[in-house]
């Protein structure tokens, strides 16, 4: 296990939260394929922090943080979810354009 | 052996992340998407991060995936998924597009030549973090209270966005 077998492993999360956000077509499954591409980002700070960094302990910590701002997206959105499927009983993306310009 | 079950725990994380990405229904998907956080708790502990595998476990399997479980069970039923059926070649231009961020990423980082080794770092303990945390000096006291001003201010907005006004009915 080296530095580089991690990296590879969260570029290939990183992918498929890419896969997942343009195949998805519910609101619901596009937040599961965020929450898939920042699983990979921790990864990735882990890695570094466990193999190169001088500084191990701040690796160590700024996923906490991801985590933490991760979880005040899941409220907001939780809250954006109820008042949208309230209004219009469905969360398909492609018919929620009331902000197109 | 570390690597055969870094290989291993590798291989479960990608499998369970598709499934999370890909499972029509999105209850499945929901406890995928928690295996793949417990695979990758595992592999937290390998990389000596105790720390941050006890975060992985509580925060985001005890609170956000079961938020999110909430979110699906209280809109959606279960399988809400099938009245918007996904189309072949959106899948396609999906896998299209992620195939070909990874390739570049893979290139970009394959020409990286990265900084000398250093060895790999002693295992953090968890006295180290809390003390880092909350130091002043070279510390992460003002991005912690920031967080928590963020996690309030994110609950306060939850509870107005999601309340009904006052004229509608239920």
């Amino acid at each position: 296990m080296t530095l580089s077998h991690c990296i590879v492993l969260a570029l290939i999360l990183c992918a498929i939260g890419v896969y997942g956000l343009l195949s998805r077509r519910n609101l619901i499954g596009l937040l599961l394929s965020v929450e898939v591409m920042l699983n990979g980002a921790n990864l990735n700070f882990a890695a570094f922090a466990h193999f190169r960094a001088t500084d191990p302990v701040a690796g160590a910590i700024f996923p906490v943080f991801v985590m933490a701002v991760s979880a005040c997206e899941m409220a907001v959105a939780l809250a954006i979810v109820i008042a949208l499927y309230r209004g219009r009983r469905q969360l398909d993306v492609r018919s929620l354009e009331e902000l197109r310009g | 052996m570390s690597d055969l079950l870094f290989y291993l725990l590798a291989t479960a994380l990608v499998i369970f992340s598709l499934l999370a990405v890909h499972v029509p229904n999105l209850l499945h998907a929901a406890i995928a998407l928690i295996a793949s956080f417990f695979v990758t708790a595992a592999i937290y502990i390998m990389l000596e991060m105790e720390f941050l595998a006890l975060a992985q476990i509580m925060l985001y399997i005890g609170g956000i995936v079961i938020f999110m479980l909430i979110i699906i069970l209280l809109t959606t039923g279960i399988g809400e998924e099938r009245r918007l059926p996904v189309t072949i070649s959106r899948r396609l231009a999906g896998a299209g597009l992620a195939a070909l961020f990874l390739g570049g990423l893979i290139v970009a980082f394959g020409r990286w030549t990265p900084p000398a080794p250093a060895g790999t770092n002693p295992a953090v303990s968890l006295d180290a973090i809390g003390l880092r945390l909350l130091a002043t000096q070279n510390g992460f006291v003002v991005a912690f209270e920031l967080i928590s001003v963020l996690l309030l201010t994110a609950l306060v907005g939850a509870v107005v966005i999601a309340r009904k006004d006052k004229g509608e009915t239920p």
